[in-house]
């Protein structure tokens, strides 16, 4: 009799607590999955982002780094995880190219967005060398040269896709070489082992400004404040949107409320000054896009991809 | 000009809090990279986001004295255990445990220290007066040359075979082949993987690691408990070290302590490369220059000091294209420059130019941190040494919870778990076999390296005769090529000296 009553108690207690969870959160630690490996650009800006998170609610949120096969690895663990909004994870434009190469069957749709928190700006950048030092050169010598300009990518990846989407732009064709990660791109271009690659602020501007590679374009609407002298795509013709952007995630069926007040504690934490400086130092532009505004976004993207996504294969 | 800038970074490196926060940096190192399982790459990971609220330089300091602490920690599990406390100490095992079970855990301690502090030195003097040409031609180097040096380091399979060159050769291409299951590394695909979500994501190299070494002879303990009067303690016996004794022996080894140094630092200069590769590779050479090869593998003194001295140099060396032109020499390294960007600090070939206080602070950190480890270490040494009076039922398991523990951390993937079970099994199977386990890591290592940049050559340029037209590449393939001739021609003279004894058995 007595348990039965504790019973309903407990249940009528859980009931009550359920609407006052969502109001008094996060009350607890709150978990980052970060699907990809440690020092990595998603990593680094994670780790900043999860800093103001943790000021902002007072809360702790450790970094959990769970890397593999492009970043789906993380991510399908975050999958099962309750959607209760005390685990939260991370996705980029990467997700896109991994579901239509069929590396993985999630996709954004999996997932509630929360908000887009960094977009880093993707430039062509070229090598230095004999046969061209601007975009129309390179454009003539491709042209004259099918299949001689050998193009540093990730294969599969989303630098991939960009520069599928400048091959098919400028009608020409590349050769692709593979690498890993846009470091170790950049370096094969210093050092004359590719011809082009597509790169960022934070790993290229430096070898730029020595004079050992070119940024021949932009891939944002307007010129970035970092680069004004770098014209945008298009400004040269061609109406190319390059950027990796990142956004923090939640399970789908998580509650409203939970995505509501997340959406409102990275607001708030990004618009901290010391965040927003460490940000911009790590090479992501000023950008906040909240739920609804990121929901968007990720649909129109995904429009973008499926026109290029043939030039992948093979 | 340059005095300034020097004595700018020193005036901030010797700051006290500076000099304190780095004392509980090189201990947290030492102490991590003494754990197997746990990494220098875990232990600099944890201190990144408490490096966000020091100064730039300051950050850095802490995290190149985890580091340096770290490359030197892997030598007293190395040692103690005869498992590898990182991947960078696989060689140290070889002869540091022979040394320690002989009695002398003292000396072989001891020389491993003395060996790691003179390799970072001589890395860091290095990185100093020759960091911009060599980064130039670090940087300048192709798919080609990555290719032709791997295969070059594959010939050292001949160095660490053992009692059979049959066995470890079979040994190395189990490796090998290891090493193609998971994501493939160019376009990712899965290979090898038969659909299974454990198989999918590969099988990490530490967990291999773990489980060949750590788990086949924490089982091989197990078997030999109640056997013998050594069942009680891992060594036996009053352990006495003499510190100025030892950093005189390890003096008189000048050609192998500077060769491997070098070895370390031109190892550690190329991305991508790494401590593990160095360290086989300076033994390698230790054993092959050696007038008595057949003592190496038996507590050989050069053993210790050519592996120490090699794995600790990278440390050096990963920091020269790094501090050069801002290109990452090791994960460690890229770690390092992203603490650095969040400070606003852009990392790149300008870097010494326009931040030249922090740059030289670097080389004094370095310095300082290289000291640090060395006064810790010799303080602690009773300590440490302490552990092969712990009887055995205590220390297996622990140091088997510890190999579950990093290898789960690694990635924080359960799958992982299954993983270093099963590569366990097979590496007790393996080991009680009498093959050598070495040149299965080997493979591991070196497999996904020379894939890649073999696919990444023919992907750059179709021509295969490219691997020998470019000087560099046609100099490595020379090397390897000499080096086997060089293998056979021992083995065939070794097997002259045995015929009498082996007489019908050819089966090796």
């Amino acid at each position: 009799m007595f348990r039965k009553i504790a019973v309903a108690a407990g249940l009528l207690a859980a009931a009550i607590a359920g609407p006052a969870q969502a109001q008094d959160y996060p009350e607890k630690p709150i978990e980052f999955i970060v699907p990809w490996g440690p020092g990595g650009g998603s990593d680094t800006l994670m780790r900043i982002v999860a800093m103001g998170l943790s000021e902002v609610t007072g809360q702790a949120v450790p970094i959990v780094n769970m890397p593999g096969v492009g970043g789906t690895v993380g991510l399908a663990e975050f999958a099962k995880r309750p959607a209760d909004g005390y685990t939260i994870s991370q996705i980029h434009e990467g997700l896109y190219t991994a579901n239509k190469l069929g590396i993985t069957e999630l996709s954004y749709k999996n997932f509630i967005p929360v908000a887009l928190v960094t977009s880093s700006p993707q430039y062509l950048v070229l090598s230095k060398n004999d046969n061209f030092s601007n975009l129309e050169e390179l454009k003539a010598y491709a042209a004259a040269n099918p299949g001689a300009v050998r193009a540093g990518v990730t294969l599969g990846g989303v630098p991939h896709l960009h520069m599928a989407m400048i091959e098919e732009a400028l009608g020409v064709q590349f050769s692709y070489v593979g690498f890993r990660d846009t470091g170790e791109r950049i370096r094969a271009a210093v050092g004359g082992n590719v011809d082009i690659v597509i790169g960022d602020v934070a790993s290229a501007s430096e070898f730029v400004k020595n004079g050992d590679l070119i940024f021949a374009g932009v891939g944002t609407e307007e010129r970035t404040s970092e680069e004004p002298d770098v014209p945008t795509m298009a400004e040269q013709g061609y109406d190319l949107s390059m950027a990796v952007t990142r956004g923090v995630v939640l399970p789908a069926g998580t509650p409203d409320e939970i995505v509501e007040a997340l959406d409102a504690a990275l607001e708030k934490a990004m618009s901290l000054p010391d965040i927003r400086e460490k940000m911009t130092n790590a090479g992501s532009a000023d950008i906040y896009l909240g739920h609804e505004a990121y929901k968007a976004y990720l649909d129109k993207l995904d429009g973008e991809v499926d026109k290029v996504v043939g030039k992948l294969q093979g | 000009m340059m005095l300034d800038a020097f004595l700018a970074g020193a005036h901030q490196v010797f700051a006290f809090d500076t000099l304190i926060y780095m004392l509980i940096g090189s201990v947290a190192g030492i102490v991590a990279a003494a754990i197997p399982g746990f990494t220098v790459t875990m232990a600099i990971i944890l201190t990144l986001p408490l490096t966000f609220t020091m100064g730039p330089l300051q950050g850095v300091s802490v995290m190149l004295s985890v580091y340096v602490g770290g490359y030197t920690g892997g030598l007293i599990s190395a040692a103690l255990l005869g498992i590898p406390g990182t991947p960078s100490s696989v060689a140290t095992t070889f002869d540091a445990y022979p040394m320690a079970r002989g009695g002398e855990p003292g000396r072989a301690l001891s020389l491993g220290v003395w060996s790691s502090f003179f390799g970072t030195v001589i890395s860091t003097i290095v990185l100093i007066i020759a960091a911009p040409p060599l980064a130039m031609i670090a940087v300048k180097l192709g798919p080609w040359e990555y290719f032709s040096l791997i295969v070059f380091a594959l010939t050292i399979v001949a160095s660490l075979v053992g009692n059979s060159l049959m066995r470890g050769l079979i040994a190395g291409v189990i490796g090998l082949g290891l090493a193609t299951i998971g994501p493939d590394p160019m376009m990712g695909q899965p290979r090898l993987t038969f659909e299974s979500s454990i198989l999918m994501p590969g099988l990490p190299f530490l967990v291999v690691l773990i489980g060949i070494f750590a788990i086949s002879q924490l089982m091989g303990e197990l078997e030999d408990h109640g056997k013998g009067p050594s069942s009680d303690a891992l060594i036996p016996d009053v352990i006495e070290f003499k510190t100025w004794a030892v950093m005189r022996e390890v003096l008189m080894h000048p050609v192998n302590l500077v060769r491997s140094s070098l070895i370390g630092v031109f190892i550690g200069a190329l991305p991508g490369a790494g401590g593990s590769i160095a360290n086989l590779l300076a033994y390698d050479q230790a054993k092959r220059s050696s007038k008595n090869p057949d003592e190496f593998g038996k507590g050989n003194p050069d053993g210790v000091i050519a592996s120490e001295a090699g794995n600790s140099a990278t440390a050096g060396g990963g920091l020269i294209p790094m501090i050069a032109l801002g290109i990452p020499g090791s994960a460690v390294d890229a770690i390092l420059m992203a603490a650095l960007m969040v400070h606003g600090i852009s990392v790149g070939p300008r870097l010494i130019m326009d931040n030249a206080d922090l740059a030289y602070g670097m080389f004094v950190a370095m310095v300082v941190a290289s000291l640090m480890m060395l006064v810790v270490c010799v303080l602690s040494m009773r300590l440490f040494l302490r552990v092969t009076d712990i009887p055995k039922q205590f220390i297996v398991p622990t140091v088997m919870i510890c190999c579950v523990i990093g290898a789960f951390a690694l990635n924080n993937r359960v799958t992982d778990l299954y993983l270093l079970g099963a590569i366990g099994l097979v590496g007790y199977g393996l080991k009680s076999l009498d093959y050598p386990l070495a040149p299965l890591v080997l493979g591991v290592i070196l497999g996904p390296i020379a894939e890649t940049n073999l696919r990444r050559a023919l992907m750059s340029d179709g021509d295969w005769t490219v691997f020998f037209t470019r000087p560099i590449s046609a100099v490595l393939l020379a090397a390897a090529l000499l080096s086997v001739i060089f293998s056979i021609r021992s083995v065939l003279k070794m097997r002259k000296k045995d015929r009498p004894a082996t007489d019908e058995q050819d089966g090796d």
